[in-house]
């Protein structure tokens, strides 16, 4: 048999050899948004120029605001939208999958295209706008962060938000009470733990339905710090309800580097925790023997056990410590944000973190880029409202929500938990 | 076994959960002794039905509170209260204080209104007051209404004549009728203002933060304001000036807030160093004073109508901001008040 002349069987087999599913759905996203971009971005062109400004008063260089002429960049934008969705057409077609940088590089310039539409004849701070989305995702990272280690050792958390909201009053309590955040920020993990440890309890000990221990949770919190709300707190504000909110802390030197330098380096110490946080579980989830057993018991209880590891006590403490983690955002919403506590103050943030987990596919770091995405969606609903865009007020109200849901149902796919999520172990 | 222990377990924890609602719900106020007083109708039982904020919400539900407080003391009177925590609690509410012989029951928030004309429907003996809605007309229901655009329309011409860099703004927690009549009383007044001054004081309006919290969500939007250059912000959404404060804080540059419904000095003096002022709203006499009469037997349902005029609506002094406003700014802002009161300014927004 000759090799430059296979027979026909041959050939056939080899091409079945090589067959590939192709994939064509992002091709298709691509293709629906550059067409999105085409007629609503060009064919409704605004008049005017939009100016994008970088600079906050302590960099020490002012970037010069970048203002382009709203049609011309739509146009470019746009084109440039088309010639991504080609290439990913192309490289679909010849059966390779498209990357995911070519994805995130197609968001941004969406999210560009859209802005320099939308913006026309106003300006943005964008260096505010991108600080706006990490204070609105803190919260949402913490709680997902929370959700990730708790479902991924197989106990599925809906409490995040009984404890985001425990985290949120036990630290303005306890903050004002003693005048120092730090005992404050102290105190919202305890609470965090706490709500946690009853989770465990009932879901390992005494194998209630975990989805229903974690609501009964939620409005267990909520009834319970509304209730103190009104009688302790409002009993003396002063007293109770004044903490001292997290400084900023800045790091010398960067925090001047303009744009990075308040993102990154301008923050208070609850999202430096924050950061560390997020390497840490990723670090400690992938990397250690504490995450290698961690995720053996979310996705084999058995196989765990016959190895000697112990199942429901590994659980119950890691299901605590993502109860601490979680109370750690909640500290965000008092002590590092608005400075006391109010009625269920939390507004369901605990289940945007939720969804962010799964969106994330139980994934420290997706999850993070995941609770970031919703962050920055509500940000420029905030943003856009201000410049008084051509949308109105109540379908802005909705973008966050839109958003997330697009992304769950189309870039996510089949998202799989981990397979003993949600069951307790009992052994035989 | 197994399910006995979880059995156990999931009755605890609702146990737990029931208890905590109980008591969320079941606060008693420190009830008066009741004292004899002569010229009160024979019977008579104020109630009220706060909407889902809570009498605890420092606004217009604790305020509405206050005043039926103030009036059952000065009565001798102990008033049944009812705390709605959801939309779906109004109807319930109101018939359970109906079935304990209340014979005049305030509803605080127009949200209530469909809830209140069907009790007002099924009970032509119970007198009813609602408060910020004038939709139902009956005979046993008294509407009270305050036309705050006329306060607010000061507030607008205030903040754009303190203004210094020519951009002022304005949020609010929901799009319904009663936020949004602040916030067209605000931007009447900046325009009035550009319009004599042949200023071009810019005003942000057509925010709207999606519930009446100081929440973080507040706070972003009170950034956005600051950093589109806006120096004077009046929120208009419950406790979310708290918010509007922080951000305030933590602003480079010198931002001012207007509050809404009480004179924010007082109720928040911790951070009165950024309050401009504020538009207030009287409820808590307008419900006392309706209390009173009704105790008499002069109910009426002919609606209250809160205004400059009759001083249910006004502007709160500038306290601390005294010496930072233009000299002749009293003068201008009392002007337009009687120019509104005698009709010679209108001020379009209305409910």
């Amino acid at each position: 048999m000759s090799v430059t002349t296979p027979s026909p069987e041959l050939s056939v087999s080899a091409s079945l050899e090589s067959a590939t599913v192709k994939n064509w759905k992002a091709p298709i996203v691509f293709a629906v948004f550059s067409v999105i971009a085409v007629v609503v971005f060009v064919g409704f062109r605004r008049e005017g120029v939009s100016e994008f400004r970088f600079a906050t008063g302590s960099d020490f260089f002012a970037i010069p605001p970048l203002v382009v002429g709203s049609t011309p960049a739509t146009i470019v934008l746009s084109v440039l939208l088309l010639a991504l969705t080609g290439y990913s057409v192309w490289r679909t077609s010849t059966a390779r999958t498209t990357p995911i940088w070519l994805v995130s590089l197609f968001g941004v310039l969406f999210v560009a295209d859209f802005l320099a539409w939308v913006v026309a004849g106003n300006f943005i701070n964008a260096t505010g706008l991108l600080l706006g989305s990490i204070a609105l995702s803190a919260p949402l990272i913490f709680g997902a962060l929370g959700g990730v280690i708790s479902e991924r050792v197989g106990v599925v958390n809906v409490a995040i938000e009984g404890q985001l909201l425990a985290g949120a009053f036990t630290s303005a309590m306890v903050a004002s009470m003693t005048g120092n955040a730090l005992v404050g920020l102290l105190a919202a993990m305890v609470a965090g733990v706490l709500v946690g440890m009853v989770l465990a309890v009932f879901s390992i000990r005494y194998l209630v339905e975990q989805v229903i221990v974690g609501v009964v949770l939620n409005v267990l919190v909520a009834g319970l710090t509304g209730f103190l709300y009104s009688t302790v707190m409002g009993s003396n504000e002063a007293l109770f309800n004044s903490p001292p909110k997290l400084p900023q802390l800045p790091i010398p030197v960067l925090s001047e580097i303009p744009v990075i330098g308040p993102i990154l380096f301008r923050q208070t110490l609850i999202i430096y925790l924050m950061y560390v946080a997020i390497f840490l579980v990723w670090w400690g989830l992938y990397k250690t023997k504490w995450g290698l057993r961690l995720r053996a018991v979310g996705e084999h209880p058995q196989a765990a056990d016959t190895v000697g590891i112990r199942v429901n006590m590994t659980r119950f403490w890691n299901v605590s410590l993502a109860g601490a983690i979680a109370g750690l955002g909640g500290a965000y919403f008092t002590l590092g944000s608005v400075g006391g506590f109010t009625k269920e103050m939390t507004a369901g943030a605990g289940f945007i973190a939720l969804a962010a987990v799964i969106f994330g596919r139980w994934d420290p770091i997706k999850a993070t880029l995941a609770a970031l995405l919703f962050g920055f969606a509500s940000n420029l609903q905030n943003v856009l409202g201000a410049i008084g865009s051509p949308v109105p007020s109540e379908f802005m109200l909705m973008l966050p929500y839109v958003i997330t849901i697009l992304a769950v149902a189309g870039f996510v796919g089949q998202s799989r938990g981990p397979a003993a999520s949600g069951k307790a172990y009992v052994k035989q | 076994m197994k399910i006995t222990a979880r059995k156990a377990g999931l009755t605890g924890l609702a146990g737990v959960a029931t208890i905590a609602l109980l008591a969320a719900c079941g606060q008693a106020p420190d009830a008066e002794a009741p004292a004899a007083s002569g010229d009160v109708v024979d019977g008579f039982l104020p109630c009220i039905v706060s909407d889902s904020g809570g009498f605890d919400d420092k606004s217009f539900n604790q305020s509405g509170y206050e005043g039926l407080q103030a009036a059952a003391t000065e009565l001798g009177l102990t008033p049944k209260e009812s705390e709605s925590n959801s939309e779906d609690e109004f109807g319930p509410n109101l018939n359970s204080l109906i079935d304990q012989n209340c014979t005049m029951i305030t509803t605080v928030g127009f949200l209530l209104a469909s809830a209140t004309e069907d009790a007002a429907k099924a009970n032509p003996d119970v007198e009813f007051a609602i408060l910020d809605d004038n939709s139902i007309e009956a005979d046993n229901v008294k509407p009270v209404i305050f036309d705050t655009a006329q306060a607010a329309f000061l507030a607008g011409y205030t903040a754009a004549d303190y203004s210094k860099t020519g951009v002022v703004g304005t949020f609010g927690g929901m799009e319904i009728p009663t936020v949004t009549i602040f916030m067209d009383g605000f931007v009447e007044g900046v325009e009035y203002y550009n319009e004599q001054k042949d200023a071009d004081v810019k005003v942000i309006s057509d925010l709207y933060t999606g519930e009446f919290a100081a929440n973080d969500k507040a706070k972003q939007t009170s950034k956005t304001l600051i950093d589109q250059d806006a120096d004077v912000i009046m929120p208009v959404a419950g406790p979310a000036f708290q918010s509007t404060v922080a951000a305030a804080e933590e602003a480079s540059g010198d931002v001012a807030i207007i509050g809404v419904d009480a004179d924010l000095v007082e109720t928040y003096p911790q951070a009165k160093d950024y309050f401009l002022t504020s538009v207030m709203k009287e409820m808590s006499g307008a419900v006392e004073t309706i209390v009173t009469d009704a105790s008499a037997g002069n109910f009426d349902n002919s609606p209250y109508v809160g205004t400059l005029e009759n001083e249910g609506v006004s502007l709160a002094p500038f306290h601390e901001f005294e010496d930072k406003v233009s000299d002749s700014l009293q003068g201008e802002l009392d002007t337009i008040k009687a120019g509104i009161i005698d009709g010679s300014i209108t001020v379009k927004a209305s409910l």
